[in-house]
C-alpha cells in the first residue's frame, strides 16, 4: 500500500509509493554526470585567475590576488542574474508588484585543479570551502538591501549546471526570502509556539533513535533520508547542535561537517553511479532590528543542507500540487546508503 | 536589468530576466519519438490495460473493445490505490496516512501518431467533457477532498507512453500549491471583496501585452509572474471556482482554445513537451467567491535547478510580454 507521508515541518505531503519501490539500480541515469576533462579552456583552473571577474574573495597561502596560489577562491558571475548596483525601489503596476533585479550572484570554486565533483576533493579542501562560504555569507548580511543568500550546488546537467564542470556552488543574496524558506520558518515557528521546542532537534532526535533514516552521521552531523521525502535518495544533513545561523558553526564543527558531507557525497556516488545532484543550504534569514523580522528564529530554526539527486522526472501533476510521488520509501534509501561500499581513500 | 516580479495570489517572487531575453528559438530542441513495439493505448490492446471505467463509443461496440474514440482507464501503475481508508497515524513528530485516492488515464483519441494538439475541435470537446464527466464521478466519492487533471507530453515533461494521454488524481488532501493559492485569493477577498483572478483578467485585458488569445469565454495570457519560459494560464472570463461546473457552451468554447493554443505553442516553439494542468476548487467545499478555476499550461524549455527546488523562487529568462508577443496569432 503506498503512504502519503507529511512534512511535519511545512506540512506538505508526499506520495510514497511502497509497491512499486524502485532500487537505486532502477533509475537510468537522466543525464550523464560531467566526467570529460576539457581542462584546456576552464576558467576556473588555477593560472586563468584572468577570464574571471576580479575575485571578491579567496583562501590563498600565496599569491596576490587574482594570480595562482590560491585554494578556494570566490568571483562575482560573469553572466550574472541579479546585479549589486542600485537602488531597491518597489513599485506597483496596476495590481502588481515589482522591483528592480537587485543582488549579488557569486560563484565559489572549490578547487585550484580540475576536479569536477566536490566528493572528490580532500576533506580538508571541503573545509575550506565551508570557510568560503560561511565567510561570504557573513559578508553579504551587511548590505542592507539582502534579506537572504541562498547558497547552492548544481552537479551535472539534468541538475541545471551549466557548462562549466569544474567543481563550483553559487551564491544569490536577494532582497527577499524566498517562499521555500518562508513556509520552513513558519512552520517552525507554529511548532515551537505549540510545544518551545525546535522542531528540527525533535525530528533530529526521533531519527537519531530509530535509526532507520539515518544515512552517515558524524560526531556533530547526521544526514538522513527525511520521512517525507521528495525526491528518491533526498538526504538532509542537520547539525546535532541546535543552530540557526549556519555561519555561527565552530571550527570543530566545520571540520567534522567536511569530513561528513564527503563521505556522503561518496556514499551516493556509489550508490547511484555518479548522479547529478543539487545541494542547498536553508540557514536564517538575515536578522535586522525591525519590526516585522523574524524575531524568534534562533530558537525555533535549526540550519540544515538539503541534497536532492535527480533520478527522476518532476512532471505536471507535482508542478501543479506542490505534491510529490517519492518510489523510494526513504528507510530503503538510508538502508542501500548505509550499506554500500565506498573505497576508502583515493 | 532584471525585476523581480510579484504573484498577487501567492505572493511569490520571481525574476525576470529583461536584459539578455531568450526568445522562441533560443532553448534546446526535442525530438518526440512516436514508435513503439506495442502501445496499451492502442485500439485492439484494450485488454493490456486495466477495464475501462468509461468509453466514447460512436458505434455499437462492446467495452474494452476497439471501436472507441476516447477512452478512460484505471491507471496501471497507480500512484495511489482506490480501495481501502485512510487510517491517518502519527509516529512521534510525523504523520501518515494510507495512499488512498484515483489515479486515472484518459485516452484521449485511438490515433496513435496525434497529440492533443493535432485533435479537430470536437475531439477537443470530448476529452474536456470527459474531465467533467469524471470530475463530477469522482466527487461522489467522500474520501477525496481534491482533483487534478493534468496532462504531460513528452519525455521532459514526464510522459512515460508516447499515445496522447492526460490524466485525474483523486486525492485525500488538498494539495499545497492549491492551499497556497486558496489562502492568498481568501486574503485578497477579504481585503478587497473581489476575486484575484477576476481582478487579474481585467487587468490583463486591458493591458493586452501579455494575452495571447481571447474567446467570447476565455482569455489566455502569459501571467505577469511567468515561472517559466512561454507559461500560459487559459482562464473563464465569467468567475466560477469549480471546473466541475463548467457548461456545454464553455466546454465548446475552450476546446476551439485549447486548440489553437497547442497549435500555437508547438509551431512557435519547435514541439516542445509541456505538462497542464487544472487548478480548481477543492470538493466538498462551499461555494467560492474568492477563488477563480484555471488551467497552466508550462512549455519544458529550461531545467528547473537547485535554486529554484530550495527557494520556490524561479529565474525566467523569457520576460511573459515578449512570450505573449511570440505566442499571438498574426493579425489577418
Amino acid at each position: 500500500m503506498p503512504e502519503l507521508r507529511k512534512d511535519p515541518i511545512v506540512g506538505r505531503w508526499v506520495i510514497i509509493a511502497t509497491d512499486r519501490a524502485r532500487r537505486p539500480d532502477q533509475f537510468a541515469p537522466l543525464s550523464p554526470a560531467p566526467t570529460t576533462d576539457s581542462a584546456d579552456a576552464c576558467p576556473f583552473c588555477e593560472g586563468r585567475e584572468a577570464k574571471t571577474p576580479p575575485e571578491i574573495f579567496a583562501v590563498r597561502p600565496s599569491g596576490a590576488a587574482n594570480q595562482s596560489g590560491w585554494t578556494v577562491r570566490v568571483v562575482p558571475a560573469d553572466d550574472p542574474i541579479l546585479r549589486i548596483e542600485g537602488q531597491l525601489t518597489r513599485k506597483g503596476r496596476g495590481m502588481y508588484d515589482l522591483m528592480p533585479g537587485i543582488g549579488a550572484h557569486e560563484l565559489v570554486i572549490e578547487s585550484p585543479r580540475h576536479v569536477a565533483n566536490l566528493a572528490d576533493l580532500p576533506a580538508p579542501q571541503i573545509e575550506q570551502v565551508l570557510g568560503a562560504y560561511v565567510s561570504r555569507l557573513s559578508d553579504l548580511e551587511r548590505d542592507a538591501r539582502f534579506k537572504y543568500a541562498l547558497l547552492f550546488k548544481n552537479y551535472g546537467r539534468a541538475a541545471g549546471a551549466g557548462t562549466l564542470v569544474h567543481a563550483h556552488s553559487e551564491i544569490m543574496a536577494m532582497p527577499v526570502n524566498p517562499v521555500r524558506l518562508k513556509d520552513e520558518l513558519h512552520g517552525a515557528r507554529q511548532y515551537f509556539e505549540l510545544k518551545e521546542r525546535c522542531i528540527f532537534c525533535d525530528l533530529l532526535r526521533q531519527e537519531v533513535e530509530s535509526g532507520r533514516r539515518l544515512a552517515v552521521e558524524s560526531r556533530d552531523f547526521v544526514a538522513i533520508t527525511p520521512f517525507a521525502s521528495r525526491f528518491p535518495f533526498e538526504l538532509w544533513v542537520l547539525p546535532r547542535r541546535h543552530a540557526a545561523d549556519f555561519t555561527t558553526m565552530t571550527s570543530a564543527e566545520r571540520t567534522d561537517l567536511a569530513g561528513l558531507l564527503k563521505a556522503t557525497l561518496l556514499r551516493l556516488r556509489q550508490a547511484l553511479r555518479d548522479p547529478p545532484y543539487n545541494f542547498i543550504l536553508h540557514t536564517a534569514p538575515f536578522r535586522r532590528h525591525k519590526p516585522g523580522a523574524w524575531h524568534t528564529v534562533d530558537e525555533d530554526f535549526h540550519w540544515h543542507i538539503e541534497i536532492m539527486p535527480r533520478l527522476t522526472r518532476v512532471a505536471g501533476f507535482e508542478w501543479g500540487s506542490g505534491f510529490y510521488i517519492n518510489p523510494t520509501p526513504p528507510e530503503e534509501a538510508a538502508k542501500f546508503l548505509r550499506e554500500v561500499e565506498v573505497a576508502t581513500h583515493v | 536589468m532584471s525585476e523581480f516580479r510579484r504573484d498577487p495570489i501567492t505572493g511569490r517572487w520571481i525574476i525576470v530576466a529583461t536584459n539578455a531575453p531568450k526568445g522562441p528559438d533560443d532553448f534546446e530542441r526535442e525530438s518526440h519519438n512516436r514508435t513503439v513495439a506495442t502501445c496499451p493505448f492502442c485500439p485492439g490492446n484494450e485488454a493490456m490495460t486495466p477495464p475501462e471505467i468509461a468509453a466514447q463509443r460512436p458505434g455499437t461496440s462492446a467495452p474494452n473493445a476497439k471501436g472507441w474514440s476516447l477512452r478512460i482507464v484505471p491507471n496501471k501503475f497507480p500512484a495511489l490505490r482506490i480501495e481501502g481508508s485512510l487510517n491517518r497515524a502519527g509516529e512521534g513528530v510525523y504523520d501518515l496516512m494510507n495512499g488512498v485516492g484515483a489515479h486515472e488515464v484518459i485516452i484521449e483519441t485511438p490515433d496513435h501518431l496525434k497529440d492533443l494538439a493535432d485533435l479537430t475541435n470536437a475531439e477537443i470537446e470530448q476529452v474536456l467533457a470527459a474531465y467533467k464527466a469524471r470530475s463530477l464521478d469522482l466527487r461522489n466519492d467522500r474520501r477525496f477532498r481534491y482533483l487534478l487533471i493534468f496532462k504531460n507530453y513528452g519525455e521532459t515533461a514526464g510522459a512515460s507512453l508516447v499515445h496522447a494521454h492526460s490524466q485525474l488524481i483523486a486525492l485525500p488532501i488538498v494539495p499545497k500549491r492549491v492551499m497556497e493559492e486558496l489562502r492568498c485569493a481568501d486574503h485578497y477577498f477579504e481585503y478587497k471583496e473581489r476575486c484575484v483572478f477576476c481582478d487579474m483578467i481585467q487587468q490583463e485585458s486591458e493591458d493586452r501585452e501579455r494575452v495571447v488569445l481571447e474567446t467570447a469565454e476565455f482569455i489566455a495570457f502569459a501571467p505577469f509572474v511567468s515561472r517559466f519560459p512561454f507559461e500560459l494560464w487559459i482562464m473563464p472570463k465569467t468567475h466560477a471556482a469549480d471546473f466541475g461546473q463548467i457548461t456545454d457552451a464553455q466546454v465548446k468554447d475552450l476546446a476551439g482554445m485549447m486548440r489553437q493554443t497547442l497549435q500555437r505553442v508547438k509551431q512557435t516553439l519547435h514541439d516542445p513537451s509541456y505538462n497542464f494542468l487544472i487548478h480548481t476548487s477543492p470538493v466538498t467545499d462551499h461555494i467560492r467567491e474568492e477563488y477563480h478555476w484555471h488551467l497552466e499550461m508550462i512549455p519544458r524549455l529550461t531545467r528547473v535547478a537547485g535554486f529554484e527546488w530550495g527557494s520556490g523562487f524561479y529565474i525566467n529568462p523569457t520576460p511573459p510580454e515578449l512570450a505573449a508577443q511570440a505566442l499571438r496569432p498574426s493579425r489577418t
